[in-house]
C-alpha cells in the first residue's frame, strides 16, 4: 500500500516539476517563485519516500513527531499562499481601478469637449 | 479666498435620492461632481438632469475609487476645493458653508466633520458606544492620529490637500487612509460638528473587519 502512496505522489510531484519548467520557460513563474516550487515538490517526495527525514527535522526542532512537523509547515505555508494571493488580488484591483477612473474621466472629457 | 468650490458625490444606486442632494448642493458649491460607481439604476441620468457632472465607472469599485476618480476630475479642470458629501443625502448643505468659513479662517488644509462634537449626533446606540471606539482606537493604531470621529465622510480639501492626498484604498478604508496622508504630509486639519442623519445603518461591524483586512493588505502594496 505504501508503495502505490509513493509512486502517485512522485509522478504528481514529476508532473508539477514538469509545469514549474514550462511556467518558468514561458515567464509565467518569476525565479524566486520557480525555486519556491522545486523545493517544495522535492521535499515533499523526499519525505514520502523516507519519512524518517520529517522524523529527524522533528527531533531537531522539539517537535515530537514528523507528521505533526509536516502539518505545521504545511499551514504555514498555506496562510503564505493566500496572503500572497491577497497581496496578488488587491494589485489587480489597483489596475482595474485606474482603468475604470481613465475611462470615466476620457469619457466625460469627451462629452465636454463635443458639446 | 477665490478658489472653485466643487462638491464630489460618490453614488452607488442613489436614484431616489441623488435628484434632491444635487439640488441642494448647487446653491452652496460651484460645481457638483457624481461620481456613479457602476450603479445599475438611473442615478447617473438623474444626476445629470439635476445639474450636475457625471463620471461613470463602469464597475463598482467602491467609495475611495469614486472620490479619488473626482479628485483627479477637479485636479485635471483647474484644482481648487473639494467637498466630499454622500450621495444619499445623510450630510446637510448648511454644513459646507460653515466647513468653507472655517477653512478660510482658520488657514488649515483640510476641515474634518465630526459627529461627537455638537449636541445633536443622530447615531444608533450601537454604532455610538461600540463600533464608534473600536473605530477610533483602530483609526489611532494605523495612524497615530487621535480624531473624536474616525470615520465621517463630510470633509473639506483646500488646494494643498487635494494635491497632496491620492486614495489607493478603494473601500472605506480611504477614510483611515486620508488621516495617514494628513500626518505624512504634515496637513493641517480641523475638526467641525456637523449633522448626520442616517437613512440607513451605515458601515456594520463586518464593514469594520474589511476595513482593517483592506489597511494591513494595502502596507505590504507600498
Amino acid at each position: 500500500m505504501r508503495i502505490i502512496f509513493q509512486l502517485v505522489i512522485a509522478f504528481l510531484a514529476f508532473s508539477a516539476l514538469v509545469s514549474v519548467a514550462r511556467k518558468k520557460r514561458e515567464n509565467l513563474l518569476g525565479p524566486l517563485g520557480a525555486f519556491f516550487w522545486v523545493v517544495f515538490w522535492l521535499a515533499l517526495v523526499s519525505i514520502v519516500s523516507a519519512p524518517m527525514i520529517a522524523q529527524w527535522f522533528a527531533d531537531m526542532i522539539g517537535i515530537g513527531r514528523g507528521v505533526d512537523l509536516v502539518m505545521y509547515v504545511s499551514i504555514a505555508v498555506l496562510f503564505f499562499v493566500v496572503f500572497k494571493l491577497h497581496i496578488k488580488i488587491e494589485g489587480l484591483k489597483r489596475d482595474v481601478t485606474v482603468v475604470v477612473r481613465n475611462q470615466a474621466l476620457q469619457s466625460e472629457e469627451k462629452g465636454r469637449t463635443s458639446s | 479666498m477665490n478658489y472653485m468650490v466643487r462638491a464630489i458625490v460618490p453614488a452607488y444606486n442613489e436614484s431616489e435620492r441623488i435628484t434632491g442632494v444635487v439640488r441642494s448642493l448647487r446653491g452652496v458649491v460651484d460645481e457638483v461632481v457624481v461620481i456613479d460607481d457602476g450603479s445599475t439604476d438611473d442615478t447617473a441620468i438623474r444626476a445629470r438632469a439635476a445639474g450636475a457632472i457625471v463620471l461613470v465607472h463602469s464597475v463598482n469599485m467602491g467609495q475611495g475609487a469614486a472620490l479619488e476618480t473626482g479628485h483627479e476630475y477637479v485636479r485635471r479642470t483647474g484644482g481648487g476645493i473639494v467637498v466630499h458629501f454622500d450621495g444619499d443625502g445623510q450630510f446637510q448643505v448648511e454644513d459646507i458653508t460653515r466647513a468653507l468659513n472655517v477653512l478660510g479662517d482658520s488657514g488649515s488644509d483640510i476641515v474634518l466633520g465630526s459627529r461627537f462634537l455638537g449636541p445633536s449626533a443622530h447615531i444608533p446606540l450601537i454604532k455610538r458606544r461600540v463600533i464608534h471606539p473600536l473605530a477610533r482606537w483602530v483609526n489611532y493604531i494605523f495612524t497615530r492620529v487621535v480624531l473624536t470621529d474616525a470615520h465621517n465622510g463630510f470633509r473639506v480639501l483646500g488646494p494643498r490637500a487635494l494635491a497632496e492626498i491620492r486614495f489607493t484604498q478603494n473601500g472605506m478604508a480611504h477614510a483611515t487612509e486620508i488621516i495617514e496622508h494628513i500626518r505624512e504630509k504634515g496637513l493641517r486639519y480641523v475638526e467641525i460638528p456637523v449633522v448626520v442623519r442616517y437613512h440607513e445603518y451605515g458601515q456594520k461591524f463586518r464593514g469594520g473587519l474589511t476595513v482593517i483586512k483592506d489597511l494591513i493588505v494595502g502596507k505590504f502594496m507600498k
